[in-house]
């Protein structure tokens, strides 16, 4: 009986035309010999397309010992987990995607473990970039910006570098002179600096489910400080597009965000434009220092790629320091490569120098699961409508069980 | 007596022109402020207000000649070519389908239609994963030719009004013709739909809207392949987290683009869509 | 009396089948040599018998299952029961300093070809016994010495009296590919463990059973009481966008066609353009211009109209009314274009005898119009009522079902139960639940529409030309 089965399992295998929907072809064509066309598809962003594109010219002289067929897709990185998950086999062979990712991609088994010059990786890369590239100690994408947080924009001429280090005095100054404080509360990815500031902890349970405790003590103090911040004149809340009309038309004076925003700021407000990390808020303990999460991009390797030698070759060189160089100068993307970082270029950067400043209280994003930002967000928007039908602590418990409840 | 009634009327009818005009208001509203949007020189994608500070046909121009980001001139000729042939295929079908269970009588006539109106009732959007694969297997995804399929695979589910329109035609008209030696083929094409003008238009119309309005479908099937997609989803990409700030009038600019030879397209061809939905819709 | 003929109908078709079954055995042993062969080559009676399109056509069929099945058929059906065995594995490579990746199965491809091959073996069936049952009949009509059809004949034939076959062959073969299959393919995927913790291509999944039926209808209560406040959300929701879109719909038809009014094709047109604009066009607009710092509230605040900014999409009640609100901007349109033809048809007689009667116009409306209404266009209001249950396109575009609420898991007060879903399979890839709420969705619409469509006027009327 398995005889037979192992003839039908040969036929089928013989018959390209009938096995190719399944590619369930194990990738053992490794193309070690120069004439096999290597044959590799990227997906990066769409603003990144034509950047992405002059490394790779760059990357296929550099190696003319084999015959490259390099194509470009687009697929933005907050997209490339779900892309993916649709379906593996057209995926990418490289790919770019943001570190929260990094988890489900892991124990969805998309990605290729980097092995291969992992040393250099790590020793050339920011030990919180490598962090977020790992799980379990093991590394499985290659950091390729260390931008994807967010810190404070602010308007010079209404706060002062003293006003900025606290919240309070910050809305208190800004309610004087008719203007707001700007952050997106019903968002979890936002709200969350609140309570890792005050020592709170996301984390994975040995099941795989979100451990969370951000209905302790602590956390309280940190859900009345969001409720008070929320309920003042001077607070105001939005997406990205209500933010840059907002510094657009003076209404607003500072907000929460990121590099990404921090070209349109520096248009609207000019010689007022500064940013920083983000300010301190008060609790009956005293001051608490607003954390955030620390986010980066990567470049993983789909685990069904037919090169993945290859793939990776062209990934470590996508992300080596000459590379991230050009990122920073064409985009302004924020280097994870140390000696990148460290140039003069980049340290003068006004958003850049706020994020590494903000970067000492920020905490990786890879230990969130999906199941946490749909609660946060209803807790940040239960404190934006003002809803006061429940107590700071009945909404933080029924949030923290919902974001533990096991599947 | 009769003066009073007419006074009436015409109070009636000033009340009823106030309202309609109120009501057109409240619906080219949004309208309007669409096309201002699209004619808007300040780039962000929000403002709060409603009238543009500073005017510009850039919005347009950028669309039409920049296509190195976001090649809306191929989309809008790929979503033409989709939607003219999924329309002709859909309106086959959906005749045919309707000319079956209006005239034909066969064993298995009264279970199809339950299965079919049941068949509707499942959340569209959860079998596109099975599509897709389906097409996959057929070596057919990120091609025009699946999303012509997909439009028009299930469109002969959609038959009710056609099936209405052909249950007003009397049967003795069929009967005569039959007599005459003529073959039930013969009956359909050289009698039946001689005489089903608004409905085939009617169907001509609905079928032809789907490919530019549907985002979803297209983008399981298209994937990352940029030349392929619809305008639809296409102008979904502008309006993506890291595009919207910079292309959200651009994307107005195109959504006014789409509407324009649809609503042309509706303008003249109204009379038949009443006709062919009223004589369809009035027995369902 | 309906559940008596059901009866009927259903013990019928058991002895039918029963019948076919001895009939299958009984002709054989009458049969001739040729026909005994044509139960194992298909067609051959046929081909011997001048049906040689026929034959060929059969033989055809034959080969192709047999090759299909040897060549994945056999493999996919087999892999059914566990949904894939071999896990995505690695091992070391010294030599390129890489863990290869070995390929494992992908549980769900074998659950849709597995599906596919079942399908196809079905179909095969069918075919078998009609070219046996064709070849016995041949051999009959060959004994009677009466005319056997050919293919021109047939051809003729399917042109005329099995017209309904040529005419339904390609939507039914269209429909089972891009409907039925998939939603076989769905159903069975709420039986497996199908989420994000057995996911491809690293993880299998497989057969759980009913568990995730129980445990979004009592056993989880965080689940079953969000999908039970969701559920009653949805009808509410169903029940308003279609009925207060009907009614209002029908109102306009009425003074755009109403005697003296000018221009009515202006009015329409006016009307029409709204539908000319894609919905995510629209509604992307309206969400924006609907928040609480948006043009319409600075608008009204500017104006002196109100003093505080409305939270047209933040309050949770008010955004249910925003929804609804926004909605009928979407629909009257339709509605209008729709039932203005059908209301020139109400006999204008029925009006006169009622005003003759002193009938204002709002008893009229709800006395003569909306009863004459309601009796022709049933079968509409069904299929809108099951649309605007399955609407995701405006809940989804203009609130993404927020405001999200902890009283609620995973889902936010506008969430209807299929944008629920659609949360459920894209952010957690929690496919086996998405399922079962789809089934359960299903069972539910499928049983009222069906009953309520069955019984309307419009369908028991419609036979008696026949």
């Amino acid at each position: 009986m398995k005889k037979l089965l192992a003839v039908l399992l040969a036929s089928m295998m013989m018959l390209t035309a009938c096995t190719k929907k399944n590619d369930s072809k194990p990738a053992d064509d490794m193309g070690q010999d120069a004439n096999t066309k290597v044959t590799l598809k990227v997906w990066a962003s769409q603003d990144d397309q034509e950047m992405t594109q002059k490394m790779v010219d760059a990357f296929i002289e550099a190696h003319p010992e084999k015959q490259w067929d390099i194509t470009l897709a687009v697929v933005g990185e907050p997209d490339a987990k779900t892309k993916y998950l649709e379906d593996p086999a057209v995926a990418a062979d490289v790919f770019a995607f943001a570190n929260d990712q990094l988890n489900d991609l892991v124990s969805a088994g998309a990605l290729y473990k980097v092995t291969r010059n992992a040393d250099d990786i790590k020793a050339r890369n920011s030990a919180g970039s490598v962090g977020a590239a790992s799980k379990d100690d093991q590394l499985y994408a290659y950091p390729m910006t260390a931008d994807n947080g967010y810190f404070m924009f602010y308007d010079k001429s209404v706060f002062t570098e003293e006003d900025v280090l606290s919240l309070d005095v910050m809305l208190e100054k800004a309610a004087a002179s008719n203007k707001k404080v700007l952050m997106d509360l019903s968002n979890g990815w936002y709200i969350a600096s609140f309570f890792l500031g005050n020592g709170g902890k996301l984390s994975i349970s040995p099941e795989n489910t979100q451990a969370c405790d951000f209905n302790n003590e602590k956390g309280v103090q940190a859900g009345e400080a969001i409720k008070n911040f929320a309920a003042h004149s001077a607070f105001t809340t939005g997406d990205d597009s209500v933010l840059v009309a907002g510094f657009e038309n003076g209404e607003i004076a500072a907000a929460v965000t990121g590099t990404w925003n921090a070209e349109k700021i520096q248009t609207a407000l000019k010689d007022n434009y500064a940013a920083t990390k983000l300010p301190s808020y008060t609790t009956t303990d005293g001051l608490v220092q607003l954390s955030s999460f620390a986010g980066y991009k990567q470049l993983g390797i789909n685990s069904q790629t037919k090169f993945p030698v290859e793939a990776m070759d062209l990934a470590d060189w996508l992300t080596n320091e000459q590379n991230q160089v050009l990122r920073f100068e064409t985009k302004g993307y924020g280097p994870s490569n140390l000696n990148a970082s460290q140039s003069d270029a980049v340290q003068a950067n006004v958003a850049l120098a706020a994020l590494a400043l903000q970067s000492q209280f920020a905490v990786s994003q890879n230990d969130v699961l999906g199941s946490y930002w749909g609660p946060a967000e209803a807790f940040g928007a239960a404190m934006e409508a003002k809803d006061y039908s429940k107590t700071v602590q009945e909404l933080l418990d029924e949030m923290v069980a919902q974001i533990t409840a096991a599947k | 007596m009769i003066k009073s009634m007419k006074a009436k009327r015409t109070i009636g009818n000033a009340f009823i022109y106030v309202i309609l005009t109120l009501l057109s208001i409240v619906w080219v509203f949004p309208v309007a402020w669409l096309v201002m949007q699209s004619f808007r020189k300040e780039g962000s994608a929000f403002t709060p207000y409603f009238i543009p500070k500073q005017w510009t046909f850039d919005n347009y121009i950028n669309l039409l000649t920049d296509t190195s980001k976001f090649n809306f001139p191929r989309w809008f000729g790929n979503t033409l070519v989709v939607a003219i042939a999924s329309c002709i295929l859909t309106t086959v079908l959906v005749l045919l389908t309707a000319y079956a269970f209006s005239r034909l009588r066969f064993k298995m006539r009264r279970p199809m239609m339950n299965v079919i109106l049941i068949l509707g009732m499942f959340p569209g959007f959860m079998s596109m994963i099975a599509i897709y694969h389906i097409l996959k297997a057929i070596n057919l995804t990120q091609s025009l030719v699946s999303l012509v399929l997909v439009y028009s695979g299930g469109a002969a589910m959609g038959y009710y009004i056609a099936k209405g329109f052909f249950d007003t035609i009397p049967y003795a008209i069929d009967e005569a013709a039959m007599i005459d030696g003529a073959t039930k083929n013969q009956v359909f094409w050289k009698i039946i739909l001689p005489m089903s003008k608004p409905i085939v238009i009617y169907t001509i119309l609905t079928s032809f809207l789907t490919p530019w309005v549907d985002f979803i479908f297209v983008s399981v099937i298209m994937k990352d392949n940029y030349d392929k997609y619809t305008v639809a989803l296409g102008l979904f990409q502008m309006i993506s987290r890291e595009n919207v700030q910079k292309y959200f009038t651009q994307f107005c600019a195109g959504a006014v683009l789409i509407a324009i030879p649809i609503t042309l397209l509706f303008i003249k061809m109204q009379k038949y869509y009443v006709s062919g939905v009223t004589a369809g819709g009035a027995k369902g | 009396m309906k559940l008596q003929s059901f009866f009927k109908k259903l013990s019928d078709a058991v002895s039918g089948f029963f019948a076919a079954c001895a009939n299958y055995f009984v002709h054989f042993k009458k049969g001739d040599i040729i026909t005994k062969i044509s139960y194992f080559i298909m067609g051959f009676g046929c081909f011997c018998r001048k049906q040689v399109v026929k034959g060929l056509a059969y033989l055809a069929i034959q080969l192709g299952y047999i090759y299909f099945m040897i060549t994945s058929g056999v493999y996919y059906i087999s892999m059914l029961s566990t949904l894939g065995t071999m896990q995505q594995g690695e091992v070391w490579d010294e030599a390129l300093q890489i863990y290869r990746i070995q390929t494992g199965h992908n549980s769900m491809l074998l659950l849709l070809f597995g599906v596919f091959s079942i399908f196809l073996t079905i179909l095969f069936i069918a075919f078998y016994f009609m070219s046996v049952s064709r070849a016995y009949k041949n051999q009959l009509l060959m004994e009677q010495g009466k005319h056997i059809n050919s293919f021109k004949d047939d051809v003729r034939d399917l042109l005329d009296s099995k017209y309904h076959i040529t005419v339904l062959s390609i939507p039914v073969i269209l429909t089972v590919a891009f409907t039925i299959l998939p939603l076989i393919f769905m159903i069975l995927m709420a039986f497996t463990n199908f989420d994000q913790t057995h996911q491809p291509p690293g993880n299998l999944f497989t057969w759980i059973g009913t568990s995730n039926f129980s445990k979004i209808l009592y056993q989880n209560p965080r689940w079953s009481s969000t999908f039970f406040k969701l559920l009653f959300w949805t009808i509410i929701w169903a029940f308003f966008a279609t009925f207060l879109n009907y009614i209002l719909g029908i109102m306009l038809a009425i003074m755009i066609n109403k005697k003296g009014i000018r221009i009515k094709s202006f009015w329409r047109t006016i009307f029409v353009t709204t539908i000319a604009i894609p919905q995510f066009v629209s509604l992307l607009l309206m969400s924006r211009m609907l928040l609480d710092n948006g043009a319409l509230n600075n608008l009204l605040l500017n104006l002196g109209i109100i003093k505080e900014a409305i939270p047209f999409l933040t309050n949770p009640n008010v955004a249910k009314v925003t929804v609804i609100i926004v909605n009928l901007w979407v629909g009257i349109p339709y509605t209008m274009l729709i039932t203005s033809g059908i209301l020139m048809n109400i006999p204008e007689d029925l009006y006169e005898a009622s005003r003759i009667d002193g009938a204002t116009p709002v008893k009229q409306f709800f006395a003569i119009t909306l009863p004459y209404m309601l009796h022709v266009t049933t079968p509409y209001l069904i299929t809108q009522f099951v649309g605007n249950i399955n609407n995701f396109n405006v809940i989804f575009l203009l609130t993404g079902g927020g405001p999200q609420s902890l009283n609620l898991y995973q889902a936010g007060e506008t969430d209807l139960l299929v944008t629920w879903l659609y949360k459920l399979t894209t952010q957690e890839q929690n496919y086996a639940l998405a399922s079962t709420i789809g089934i359960v969705i299903f069972m539910l619409l499928s049983s009222i529409s069906l009953i309520t469509y069955n019984m309307t006027s419009a369908v028991k009327e419609e036979d008696t030309f026949s």
